[in-house]
């Protein structure tokens, strides 16, 4: 669905792509990751043809430099703030689904199954909405063209907590053939929505690979707390300590705090049940999106 | 026109339509002709044509400070408040070239403008034909008058591209149309006074500032003798004739109609 050979875009002397080579097959859903600055909007906006570049770049077989506009027909776009329009939401919807070739009554009927009817809504004007319904719109308008390719630059960015995770559901719902790259800071959108992560740093694709590979490769401990009956929580700590090797953090009330790398979550469940304890409830505290990316990017010890 | 463009030009036209201010402008347009028309007319009753030539001149006068304006807002407005807002570059992620949604820009504010323009000039210039001025003369105004308008449209939108935002847009275009206008008359009679020019570049000048060429052409068009053109509009008419000073004044227009609209839409694809 898409592909990029030495993909480069320059920004006066910043280099800020630097020989991309990517390939996403359709259906797959792509999540696009880097610090601040790292490309990931500068990619999304190559994809859009919106701005000049250097090195190949076709979607769906078709050149994005040439093909401009049959590429932006086979793809839906949110952008991650919500522009202002002026008339209402009835004229926006009705003039990007036709701009989009779509049939307005279907971008109505997608609006209506993400919980926002139009015909409650349609005569406010576009400035009057939220943040949150308005990226719902946008969600609507790229689905109500039945493409085959979604790009969303940060779509949950400006949302409240109840918007986003309505957003994130409505994201399930799209059809196992549409290919997703959803370029994201959020590590829990990351996780609701992509099987497969892309690390930009440095203009280049520094990682490649699955959330659980992220993990294992930067090896990053989270925390998991371990509710334990009350008497049980000294001993616990002892126990972990000198037979597994791991360091118990704090109590935290009656929880057991550990670090403990991500794959290796289950194993302290099952050491403790093993020895006897009696795990009453569990929970992971995860470093942020920011810190496991710091972590992907630091070279590795001795290199 | 690509259905894609008729979209684009419906859409600036009714948010054209929309502005309040555009729809007072084109109310204090229309206001002000009518009575300008009907008082002024009532004059060459008393002076014959040249009351009617005077009074028709007070309308030249009147779109020279109406128009440019009423063309600029909207226009200067187009592309960098879409860019300011971020709609331009969402509408730019949808299956539209960059041509389509300028030619589209372009349509919307042009058709805005002249439709602004047709119902306040249409009722002056009914009063005039009502009045005994020859229709073909308040043809030939009209048709100046959207000519200056176009050009103004064509140079607003030229600055909508290149500025940030519609503040700056409208900043520059107020400024352009201030410097025309201080170059006009008063600027071509002190190069005139001061320098000494010869009078072939002073032609160039006047035809070069679309204020001046809409002055001297319409002025002329009523009557070559009008000292309302001045003596470099009489050194013009002297030297071209009367026709072809309006042919002249009218080529300058369409030029000014065409020209920074083509300018802006390559600066539109390389600023992207």
């Amino acid at each position: 669905m898409i592909r990029a050979t030495g993909l480069s875009k320059r920004f006066g002397d910043a280099r800020v792509l630097d020989g991309v080579d990517l390939t996403v097959r359709q259906g797959e859903r792509v999540a696009l990751l880097g610090l601040n600055g790292a490309g990931k909007t500068t990619l999304m906006r190559c994809l859009l043809g919106l701005i000049p570049f250097d090195g190949g770049l076709a979607v769906a077989g078709l050149d994005v430099r040439t093909r401009g506009r049959e590429v932006r027909s086979r793809l839906g776009y949110v952008p991650q703030r919500a522009p202002h329009f002026d008339g209402t939401l009835e004229e926006i919807v009705d003039f990007f689904a036709r701009l989009r070739g779509a049939d307005p009554a279907a971008v109505a009927g997608g609006l209506a199954s993400l919980g926002l009817d139009l015909a409650e809504h349609g005569r406010k004007p576009v400035r009057t909405l939220s943040g949150g319904m308005l990226q719902k719109v946008l969600l609507a308008l790229a689905l109500g063209a039945d493409v085959p390719l979604l790009l969303l630059d940060e779509p949950t960015a400006n949302l409240d907590p109840r918007a986003r995770l309505e957003f994130l559901r409505a994201l399930k719902q799209v059809g196992a053939d549409t290919t997703v790259l959803l370029a994201s800071h959020r590590l829990t959108d990351v996780a609701a929505v992509a099987d497969r992560l892309l690390v930009l740093h440095g203009g280049a694709i520094a990682f490649d690979g699955s959330l659980t590979d992220l993990w294992r490769r930067v090896g990053a401990a989270q925390t998991l707390w371990v509710k334990l009956p009350t008497g049980d929580r000294d001993a616990a700590r002892r126990y972990l300590e000198e037979r597994c090797r791991l360091t118990a953090l704090r109590g935290n009330g009656a929880a057991l705090g550990v670090k403990v790398e991500h794959h290796a979550r289950a194993d302290v469940l099952v050491e403790l049940r093993g020895a006897g304890f009696t795990v009453e409830d569990f929970w992971t505290e995860t470093p942020s999106l920011h810190d496991l990316l710091e972590n992907a990017m630091r070279p590795p010890e001795g290199a | 026109m690509s259905g894609r463009t008729s979209l684009f030009v419906q859409r600036e036209l009714a948010g054209s339509l929309r502005a309040r201010w555009f729809l007072a402008y084109a109310a204090i347009f229309l206001l002000a002709g009518v009575l300008l028309t009907t008082f002024g007319l009532a004059d060459s009753a008393i002076h014959g044509y040249r009351g009617f030539a005077k009074a028709f001149a007070g309308l030249v006068h009147l779109a020279l400070l109406f128009v440019p304006l009423m063309a600029l807002f909207p226009a200067t407005a187009a592309i960098a408040e879409d860019r300011e807002s971020g709609a331009l570059e969402y509408v730019l992620a949808q299956p539209v070239t960059f041509g389509e949604v300028y030619a589209g820009k372009w349509g919307g504010v042009g058709v805005a403008v002249v439709l602004a323009l047709t119902v306040g000039f249409g009722a002056a210039g009914g009063v005039a034909v009502l009045r005994g001025v020859p229709p073909g003369l308040v043809a030939l105004l009209y048709l100046f008058v959207l000519l200056l308008a176009m050009g103004f449209v064509s140079l607003g939108l030229c600055f909508s591209t290149i500025a940030h935002s519609r503040a700056r847009a409208t900043t520059m275009g107020i400024l352009t149309w201030l410097v025309l206008v201080a170059l006009g008359t008063l600027g071509v009679m002190v190069a005139f006074v001061r320098w000494g020019l010869p009078a072939s570049v002073l032609i160039v000048w006047s035809f070069v500032n679309p204020i001046e060429a809409f002055r001297i052409g319409v002025v002329c068009a009523i009557d070559p003798d009008l000292s309302l053109l001045g003596p470099v509009g009489a050194d013009i008419v002297q030297s071209l004739g009367s026709g072809g000073t309006v042919a002249l004044a009218g080529v300058s227009l369409l030029a000014w109609a065409v020209v920074p609209g083509l300018i802006g839409w390559r600066l539109f694809r390389r600023v992207r």
